[in-house]
Order: C-alpha cells, then sequence, then structure tokens
C-alpha cells in the first residue's frame, strides 16, 4: 500500500511569504507616511508655481513672527532670552526655506522666471532675520526696530507673491 | 469636608492636566492656519474623550482593574495584543514628544538649545516615576497645569468681537490660502489630540492607583464631566488666541515659541512667565502620565505586578518598561527630530489608532460580568457607538489625506 503523505492546507513556506508580504507592505506604508511631507520633483509649471506660493507663505510666516516679537520687545512684553529665541528661530525658518525652495529644478524657463521673483524677495528677508538675530543675541535691543524697518513691506510683498501664484 | 476637597482637588488637577503638547501644537496651528473654522472637531474630541474616559473610570472603580487587563481577558490575547502594539507605539511617540515639549518650554527660558535638556528632563521623568507617590505627582503637575488659565484671561483681555468668533466657529469655511485636505488633515490631528489614547489608560489606571472603588463613581462623573470641559475651554483658549494674533498676520506656527506670543502680546511678561510655566507644567504632567501609561499598558497585557502603590521591587517588570520607554523617547529626540513635527505626526497617528482603543473598552464597559448594574445605559452606547463611527472613518482617512495634503502642508 503507497503511502500518501497528508496534504498540508498550505505549503510551510506560505506563512513566511504572508509574513513577509505584510512586512512589505507595512514597510511601504511606513515610508509613505514618512515622506508624506517632502518635496519630489517637479514636473510642471503649475505645480512649481504652487511651490513657490507655499514658500512664500512659508518665509512670510517667519518675517511676520519676527515683526511681531520685535513689536513686543519694543513694548517691554518680552523677555530678551524669548526675543533671541523667537528671532533665531525665525532666521532659521527664512533660511531653511530658501534653501528648500532653491533646490528644486525649475521645469522650463518660466519657472526659472519666477525662481528669480521669489529669491528677489527670500534673500533680503533671510538677510534682515539673520540681522535681527544677531542684535538679539547681543542684547541691542534699541537697535531692533531700525533693523526690522524693512519687515512690513517684505511681509506685504511675500503675501502679494503667495496670492498670485496660489 | 474631606470628600468635598478631594472632589475639587480632581476637578482642578483634570483642568491643568487636560492640555498637553499635542493639544498646543494642535490649537494653536488649526486657529493661525483656520480661524475658528475647526473649533467644531475640538468639542467633538472633548465630547469624546469626556464618554469614554468616564466608561474607563467607571470600569476601574467597580471592577478594580485597569482597561488593558480587562481588554485581554475579555477578547483574547490576539485583540490585546493588536490593542497593546497599537497603543504602545502611539503612547510612546507621544511621551518623546511631551519630553521635547517640556525641553522646548525650558530653552524658551534659558535661551539653552533644548536638545541639552531632553537627558536631565528623561531622567528628572524617571526619578519620578520611580521616587514620588502617584497622588502627588498627579495633584502637582495637574494644579502647575492651571497657569494656563492665562491663556484663556488673555483672551478675554483682548476684547475680541464675541459675536464674530461665534459665527465664525458654527459657519466653518475653509480659508482661500488653504485647501480642503488640509483642512479635513487638521481637523483629524485635533481629533487626535483631544483622543489620544493615553488619556484612557492612564485615567484608568490612575483610578486603581488611587484605590477607586463604587463609592468613588461620583468623583469619576464630576472630574469628567466638570474638569474635562473646562481643561478643553483651555485648549480652545489656545486656538481662539492663535485665530485673534497669528492668523491676520499670516503666522503659521512650527515653533512652541510662537504659541506664547498672543499672551504676551495681550498680557506681557507676567502673562509670558505664567503660559511658559503652563507649558512646562502641561508637557512634564503629560511626559509622566505617558511614560507611565506605557508601563502600565504592558505590565497589564502580560499580567504583571503594576502600579506605583507597589514598591519598585514588587513591579519591577513594570518600571524597567517604564525606564526603557522614556529612554527610547528622550533617544528619539536626541536624533534632533523636531519635537513639534514629531507632535504632529503623534497626533494624527493617534487618531489612525483610536478605534483599536476605543472599540474594546466600549466592549468591556457593556459587560456585566466585570460592571454588574454599572454597564453603559442605552443612550451611552448610542452616543458611544457613533462616536466608535466616526473614529472608524477618521482612522481609514487618516494616512490617505496625510499624503494627499503632504501632511497639511499644501
Amino acid at each position: 500500500m503507497t503511502r500518501h503523505p497528508r496534504q498540508p492546507s498550505c505549503t510551510p513556506a506560505e506563512p513566511t511569504r504572508r509574513r513577509r508580504d505584510l512586512a512589505a507592505v507595512g514597510l511601504g506604508l511606513l515610508l509613505l507616511v514618512a515622506t508624506a511631507g517632502c518635496t519630489g520633483p517637479v514636473r510642471s509649471d503649475g505645480v512649481y508655481a504652487s511651490k513657490a506660493a507655499a514658500t512664500a507663505g512659508a518665509a512670510g510666516s517667519a518675517v511676520q513672527t519676527a515683526e511681531l516679537a520685535v513689536q513686543e520687545a519694543a513694548a517691554g512684553r518680552l523677555f530678551s532670552r524669548g526675543l533671541a529665541q523667537t528671532l533665531a528661530e525665525a532666521a532659521s525658518d527664512a533660511g531653511d526655506v530658501q534653501a528648500t525652495f532653491d533646490a528644486i529644478q525649475p521645469p522650463d524657463r518660466r519657472s526659472e522666471v519666477l525662481r528669480g521673483q521669489l529669491d528677489r524677495l527670500l534673500t533680503p528677508a533671510a538677510s534682515a532675520l539673520a540681522d535681527l538675530r544677531i542684535a538679539a543675541r547681543w542684547g541691542d535691543t534699541a537697535a531692533l526696530p531700525s533693523v526690522a524697518a524693512p519687515l512690513p513691506e517684505l511681509a506685504a510683498e511675500l503675501q502679494q507673491f503667495q496670492e498670485a501664484h496660489q | 469636608m474631606r470628600k468635598l476637597l478631594e472632589i475639587a482637588l480632581g476637578v482642578l488637577t483634570a483642568i491643568g492636566g487636560f492640555v498637553d503638547i499635542g493639544d498646543l501644537v494642535a490649537s494653536t496651528e488649526t486657529g493661525a492656519r483656520f480661524g475658528l473654522g475647526l473649533a467644531w472637531v475640538l468639542v467633538v474630541g472633548v465630547l469624546g474623550i469626556i464618554l469614554y474616559a468616564e466608561m474607563a473610570g467607571r470600569v476601574a472603580s467597580v471592577s478594580g482593574r485597569a482597561v488593558f487587563d480587562l481588554v485581554r481577558e475579555r477578547l483574547g490575547a490576539g485583540v490585546g495584543l493588536l490593542n497593546l502594539a497599537a497603543s504602545f507605539f502611539i503612547t510612546l511617540l507621544t511621551l518623546a514628544a511631551e519630553i521635547g515639549g517640556v525641553a522646548l518650554s525650558l530653552q524658551l527660558a534659558t535661551s539653552v538649545n533644548y536638545l541639552l535638556f531632553v537627558p536631565i528632563v528623561g531622567f528628572l521623568v524617571w526619578l519620578v516615576c520611580w521616587r514620588v507617590r502617584f497622588e502627588v505627582m498627579d495633584n502637582a503637575v495637574g494644579l502647575l497645569g492651571l497657569a494656563l488659565v492665562v491663556v484663556a484671561v488673555a483672551v478675554w483681555r483682548a476684547h475680541p468681537d464675541w459675536g464674530a468668533m461665534w459665527h465664525s466657529a458654527t459657519h466653518p469655511v475653509v480659508p482661500g490660502t488653504e485647501s480642503h485636505t488640509a483642512y479635513w488633515y487638521f481637523a483629524i490631528a485635533l481629533l487626535g489630540s483631544a483622543m489620544t489614547p493615553y488619556e484612557v489608560f492612564f485615567f484608568s489606571s490612575g483610578a486603581v492607583e488611587q484605590r477607586w472603588t463604587r463609592s468613588d463613581l461620583v468623583v469619576n462623573r464630576l472630574n469628567v464631566y466638570i474638569g474635562f470641559p473646562l481643561g478643553g475651554l483651555l485648549a480652545l483658549a489656545l486656538m481662539v488666541a492663535a485665530a485673534l494674533v497669528l492668523e491676520p498676520r499670516g503666522i503659521d506656527p512650527s515653533h512652541l515659541s510662537q504659541a506664547a506670543l498672543p499672551t504676551s502680546l495681550v498680557l506681557g511678561k507676567l502673562g509670558l512667565a505664567l503660559a511658559l510655566l503652563g507649558f512646562f507644567a502641561c508637557t512634564s504632567g503629560a511626559a509622566l502620565e505617558t511614560a507611565l501609561s506605557c508601563g502600565y499598558s504592558v505590565a497589564q497585557y502580560l499580567g504583571w505586578p503594576w502600579g506605583k502603590f507597589l514598591k519598585p521591587v514588587q513591579a519591577p517588570r513594570f518600571q524597567l518598561v517604564v525606564l526603557a520607554s522614556i529612554t527610547l523617547g528622550a533617544g528619539l529626540l536626541l536624533t534632533t527630530l523636531d519635537p513639534v513635527k514629531l507632535t504632529e505626526y503623534a497626533i494624527v497617528l493617534s487618531a489612525a489608532a483610536l478605534p483599536l482603543t476605543y472599540l474594546p473598552l466600549l466592549i468591556v464597559a457593556n459587560d456585566p460580568a466585570y460592571l454588574g448594574d454599572k454597564v453603559n445605559s442605552r443612550l451611552s452606547n448610542a452616543i458611544a457607538s457613533a462616536y466608535l463611527a466616526v473614529l472608524v472613518v477618521a482612522s481609514v482617512a487618516t494616512i490617505p489625506l496625510m499624503i494627499v495634503s503632504k501632511a497639511g502642508g499644501g
């Protein structure tokens, strides 16, 4: 009599494969979540313009934060350490958004023009915020209002840029 | 008289302990970006946590056992493990975010880089978990957290147009600068911050730590029905303050310092000092709660002795999990991961895991074997089921919304 080995409902390799598939799906999901906020390559000028608008918004936020902090400090409503911290964060944010935007390859000539327009706003903004940070760290509170003088105009221009390209 | 004092203390600590780094970040960010257009989500979240925390406290008071302890027994090891895995991961992320919040508060007060504070804060959190009595710890941080009332005072002193605020809260619109996907992404984040899973684990385990019995059901209800809504008002005050000061200026907050600017603008240095104390206290309290919750969840699932009412030598594995969680949380921050970004991810992922926490609790709260005549009423079951449906929808939508909205970025 021939012995027929009992057929298992699935081969021993199947659970391992299923586990591997599950692990792959899990890893893929984790990667998707982890990169959800990352900047990807840009292939159309529309997407590039929307990224430029978002960059202008983020830079405008940093400029407005610094302006508010300087106003509060001038009115004696902010501790010098809090002021220095807030200005350092604003300067760092402005530098970061400019660096991130500049790392994106413009997809065409029109986008390149847009990049130039935005850079003409981002560079003075980052520079003014760096000057403010330095003055605050030196404790030169009296100089802050004059260093911060260009901020309202820069903030308005960044907002206009954001609204125009959204 | 003693009972009244106990109730008053419980309510006050529930108010002061309600806000954590998730609420600080989510309320300020949503207020600055959407005005009061997402205030309704905060109301939904606070009502949800009231409903389920009352259930968790009642289960612990009547059965004398905490939620995880019963989930495994009632639903089996498999479901219990799924519940544990999701909740522990989220609570660990939240613990890291809270330690980061404490370190950022200290950075704001001293200008010293927050990373230098992270190991010190981690050590102090562990020391308090190890040495300080539960009641002392709970009451101290809860009462200190009341300093956040200063944000509500700042809103009141800013003399806002209450009619316009009510209109914008009751007629929510998506601002022109924001997308609908970002709106719903932040709605889920806000819900996750209000109903974060560790709150029910800590509440039910805390009830066991304090040896609540059936006679404490009134204390449970008063804590939850009075303390939580008033605590929720503090979160709402943060949102309103941001809507009044940050939104008109187009400030999208990405630092804790920006959450303090509205208070200092209205109340000056004293207001700012109290706000910073409030930030420090509420993140410290939540760091302790999340660290203990990590220990509670694992020890209760595995049936190990647990709790601060036991000496560390009597619950060594519980203490070890607490220590390991704090070390992991602090280690995660020392990779220079931005604590505010970490908080955003923790609350959103927390929203994704909410049904895994609340469904088992709902099942246990309906089991007469544990609760006798104190099982859920039909009304509370109807409301809890409706909430669960909302949580399932939010949970399913979380990851797709995160991807489509680029984590709320656009």
